[in-house]
C-alpha cells in the first residue's frame, strides 16, 4: 500500500516543471524556427535574430495595454516591425554570396550589437512592464497544481503557429520555391523568380517568425538588455542538437531544451549551470558526422 | 604585412606621443584635487553604460542633487565634478578611474556600482593616496584606510531581517539566491542569522538553493521543489532583470501564497515598474525607504521628484549621502584640502543627518552602522511603491 500511495507523490512535483517545458520548449521552438529556416532552408547565417526577437519584445511592451485589442495591435505592429528589419538584413547581405558564413556572421553580429544598443537606448536601460490581458494574468488549476494562464494559453497557440509554418514551407508554392531555390538556384531563376526575392522573402519571414515569438514570448522570456542574447543562444543550441534536416528535428530540440531547462533542472539542481551543455555536447559527440555531412551537402 | 612601419607614421606616433607628454606635465603641474580660486575637484565613477546603468544613473543624478540643492558646493567650496563611465566591470572601470586620478587629479573618488570595479581600482586608491568615499558595491577589502562606503555590507540585509523572519514565520523557511559572489554573500547574511535565531531552512539538505546566474530566466522548476518542501515562507535576493522574472513567475505559480520576503533590491527601483501587480505584498528589507517620515527625508523626496520621475532609489540615497560626507569633511579640512586631509577628516565626522536617519561610518569597516527597515509592496496613490511597516535591526560591526 505504502509503495502504491508513494508512486504519484514521487511524480507530482514534476507535474508543473514537465508541463512548463512544454510551454518554454514552444517558445525556444517558435523564437528558433526564423534562424533555422533561413540558415537551414535557404542557407542564411543570421546571428542578428535574437535582435529580432527584443524588437517584438519591445514593441509588445509598448503597445500592450492589458486589452485584447492592444495584444492584436502588438502582434500586427512587432511582426511588422521585425519583417522590416529582416528585409534591411537582406538589403545588407546582397554584396555576400550565398554560403559565405563566416562574412554573413561578422555582418549580422555587427548589426546585433548596434541595434541592441539602439533597443535599448530607445526603450531604456530598465526591463520594461509588459501587461497582458487580465484573462490571462492568473494562474489556473492543473492537475491539483497552479500553473499560469498564459504560459497555457501559449501552448496552445504556439503549436498552432508550428503547425502552420510546417505546412506553408512544405505544401505552398512559396514555400516549394524556397526550397528548391536552395537545391538549384539556377533552375529557379529560369522559372522566371529571382534569387535576391526569394532570399528578401526569407529574411522577412524568419523576421516575422521573431516578431511574433517577441511579442507572444514577451511575459516568458521579456524584452531586456540581455534578451537578444538569450535568445541566440537557445537558437543556436537548437540548431546544434536538432541540425538543420527537419522542422520535426528542431521542434523536437526545443522541445528537449524546454524540459532539460525545467524538468532537468527540477530532478538535477545541483547540475543546473551546465545541463544544458552536456547535452549538446553529448548529441554533438554521437550526431556531428551526421551534421557534417548536411553542412557540406549545402 | 611588413614589420617595420612607415616613416611618416611613425614621425606620426612621435609627435602624439610628444603631445602627450606636455599634456600630462600640463596636469603634474597642478595642485592636486584644487584647481584654484577656492574651487575642487571630485571624481564621480558610474556605470553609465551596459548592464548596470539604472543604478549608475541613479548614483550620478543623487550626487548631482546634492550639489544641486546646495549651490554646487561642498565645504564652502566650488565643486567641478568630473564623472567617467565604469561601464560594465573592472575592465572598464580601472581605466576610468586611472584618468580621474592620475590626469584629472581628484581630491577625492565616489560612487562605483561594482564590488569588482572597486576591488579594481583599490590599489590605484592606495597608489594615489586619494580616498574613496563609494555609493554602493563594496567588496572583501583588507586595508580600509582610504575607503568608506555609504551603502552597507552586502550580508547585513539578511542578517538585519533574520529575526523578523523568525518570530513571524511557523515553519521552516525555503532560502534561495544567484550563484555569484552578491548572492551567496546576501543569502549567507539571512542563513546564518536565521540560524542563530533557531530558524530551520526548509531546503532539502539545509543549505540555500542557489541559481545559475544569469543563465537563470525560468524559475518554475525551483519553485515546484519549494511547494515539494513544504516551507512557509520563502527568503530571496535577486536584483535587475533576475528579480522581474522571479517576481512575476512567483506570483503565478503554485507557491503564490507562501509569503516572500526578501533584500530590498528583489523590489528596488526601476524592477518595480517591469514587475507590477506581481511584486504586491511582498516583504523586503533595505536601510531606506521614500515615505519615510523625518525632515531630511521630505526635502530630499521633494527635490528628487522635482527633477525625475518616480521615488529615489536607496542608490541614489547612498550617492545623496556620499556628497553630504564630503561637504562636512572638506568643510572640516580647513584652507588645504588635500585628499590626506579629507581622509582624516571622514574618519572623525560622527553622526550624520540622512534621509534614511542618522548613522555613522563603524571604525572598523568604514561602511554605515545603520537601522534597517521593513518594507512591503503596497499601493501609493496610483503606483505601487515600498513602504515601510517596520523598524528591524540596527546592524554595523
Amino acid at each position: 500500500m505504502i509503495a502504491v500511495a508513494a508512486g504519484p507523490n514521487r511524480i507530482d512535483p514534476y507535474v508543473i516543471p514537465a508541463l512548463d517545458g512544454v510551454a518554454y520548449g514552444l517558445l525556444v521552438f517558435v523564437a528558433a524556427a526564423g534562424l533555422v529556416f533561413c540558415f537551414g532552408v535557404a542557407n542564411i547565417l543570421n546571428l542578428a535574430h535574437g535582435m529580432l526577437y527584443a524588437i517584438g519584445g519591445y514593441t509588445a511592451a509598448a503597445v500592450l495595454d492589458g486589452s485584447w485589442a492592444s495584444l492584436a495591435l502588438a502582434l500586427g505592429v512587432g511582426v511588422l516591425a521585425a519583417a522590416a528589419a529582416g528585409v534591411l538584413l537582406a538589403g545588407l547581405l546582397t554584396p555576400v554570396a550565398t554560403g559565405n558564413h563566416l562574412t554573413q556572421a561578422l555582418l549580422t553580429f555587427g548589426v546585433a550589437l548596434a541595434g541592441g544598443s539602439l533597443l535599448v537606448a530607445g526603450f531604456g536601460p530598465d526591463d520594461p512592464q509588459v501587461l497582458v490581458p487580465a484573462a490571462l494574468d492568473g494562474s489556473v488549476q492543473v492537475a491539483g497544481h497552479r500553473y499560469a494562464a498564459y504560459r497555457l494559453v501559449f501552448i496552445v497557440v504556439a503549436t498552432a503557429l508550428a503547425a502552420g509554418l510546417y505546412l506553408t514551407v512544405r505544401r505552398t508554392r512559396a514555400g516549394m520555391l524556397v526550397r528548391a531555390a536552395v537545391d538549384d538556384p539556377e533552375m529557379v531563376a529560369c522559372l522566371g523568380v529571382s534569387p535576391t526575392r526569394i532570399r528578401v522573402g526569407v529574411l522577412a519571414a524568419g523576421g516575422a517568425l521573431a516578431g511574433a515569438a517577441g511579442v507572444l514570448g514577451a511575459p516568458i522570456i521579456g524584452p531586456g538588455a540581455d534578451t537578444a542574447d538569450t535568445v541566440l543562444l537557445l537558437s543556436l543550441v537548437v540548431v546544434v542538437l536538432g541540425g538543420l534536416g527537419s522542422m520535426v528535428g528542431t521542434l523536437l530540440a526545443a522541445l528537449a531544451i524546454g524540459e532539460i531547462q525545467t524538468l532537468g533542472v527540477a530532478l538535477l539542481p545541483s547540475a543546473a549551470p551546465f545541463l544544458l551543455f552536456a547535452a549538446m555536447a553529448a548529441v554533438l559527440a554521437v550526431r556531428a558526422r551526421g551534421l557534417a555531412l548536411r553542412w557540406a551537402a549545402t | 604585412m611588413s614589420l617595420t612601419t612607415p616613416a611618416r607614421s611613425r614621425a606620426l606616433a612621435a609627435g602624439l606621443l610628444a603631445l602627450v607628454l606636455t599634456a600630462s606635465t600640463a596636469c603634474a603641474a597642478d595642485e592636486p584635487g584644487t584647481t584654484g580660486g577656492g574651487s575642487i575637484k571630485i571624481g564621480l565613477l558610474a556605470s553609465l553604460s551596459g548592464t548596470y546603468q539604472s543604478v549608475g544613473k541613479e548614483i550620478r543624478d543623487g550626487f548631482e542633487l546634492y550639489l544641486d540643492t546646495h549651490d554646487g558646493k561642498l565645504g564652502g567650496r566650488q565643486v567641478d565634478l568630473v564623472v567617467a563611465d565604469e561601464g560594465n566591470g573592472a575592465a572598464t572601470a580601472v581605466p576610468a578611474a586611472t584618468k580621474l586620478l592620475k590626469q584629472d587629479r581628484v581630491a577625492a573618488l565616489t560612487g562605483i556600482v561594482g564590488g569588482g570595479s572597486v576591488a579594481g581600482v583599490y590599489p590605484l586608491l592606495q597608489e594615489t593616496k586619494v580616498p574613496l568615499v563609494g555609493s554602493n558595491g563594496r567588496p572583501e577589502i583588507k586595508d580600509v584606510s582610504r575607503v568608506w562606503h555609504t551603502s552597507y555590507l552586502s550580508d547585513e540585509p539578511g542578517a538585519a531581517i533574520a529575526q523578523h523572519v523568525r518570530d513571524n514565520v511557523k515553519g521552516s523557511v525555503y532560502a534561495i539566491g544567484p550563484d555569484y559572489q552578491g548572492g551567496w554573500d546576501e543569502l549567507r547574511g539571512f542563513t546564518e542569522a536565521f540560524a542563530k535565531a533557531g530558524g530551520t531552512l526548509a531546503n532539502p539538505d539545509g543549505k540555500t538553493t542557489f541559481t545559475p546566474f544569469p543563465a537563470t530566466t525560468n524559475f518554475t522548476p525551483y519553485f515546484a521543489r519549494i511547494k515539494a518542501s513544504g516551507a512557509q515562507a520563502v527568503y530571496t535576493f535577486y536584483a535587475g532583470s533576475a528579480a522581474v522574472d522571479f517576481v512575476k513567475q512567483y506570483a503565478q505559480s503554485e507557491i503564490k501564497d507562501i509569503p516572500l520576503y526578501a533584500a530590498g533590491f528583489l523590489t528596488e527601483g526601476g524592477v518595480l515598474n517591469a514587475q507590477g501587480e506581481a511584486a504586491r505584498d511582498i516583504f523586503s528589507v533595505l536601510n531606506y525607504s521614500p515615505d519615510l517620515d523625518n525632515a531630511e527625508n521630505r526635502g530630499f523626496v521633494a527635490a528628487w521628484k522635482a527633477k525625475h520621475d518616480g521615488s529615489p532609489t536607496t542608490y541614489a540615497l547612498a550617492s545623496y549621502d556620499a556628497a553630504a560626507v564630503l561637504d562636512r569633511a572638506i568643510g572640516a579640512a580647513g584652507d588645504d584640502p588635500t585628499p590626506e586631509a579629507i581622509n582624516a577628516q571622514i574618519g572623525k565626522l560622527g553622526q550624520i543627518a540622512s534621509p534614511r536617519g542618522a548613522w555613522q561610518f563603524s571604525t572598523v569597516t568604514h561602511s554605515p552602522v545603520q537601522k534597517w527597515y521593513l518594507r512591503q509592496v503596497r499601493q501609493d496613490g496610483r503606483a505601487l511603491s515600498n513602504t515601510v511597516v517596520g523598524d528591524l535591526a540596527t546592524i554595523g560591526r
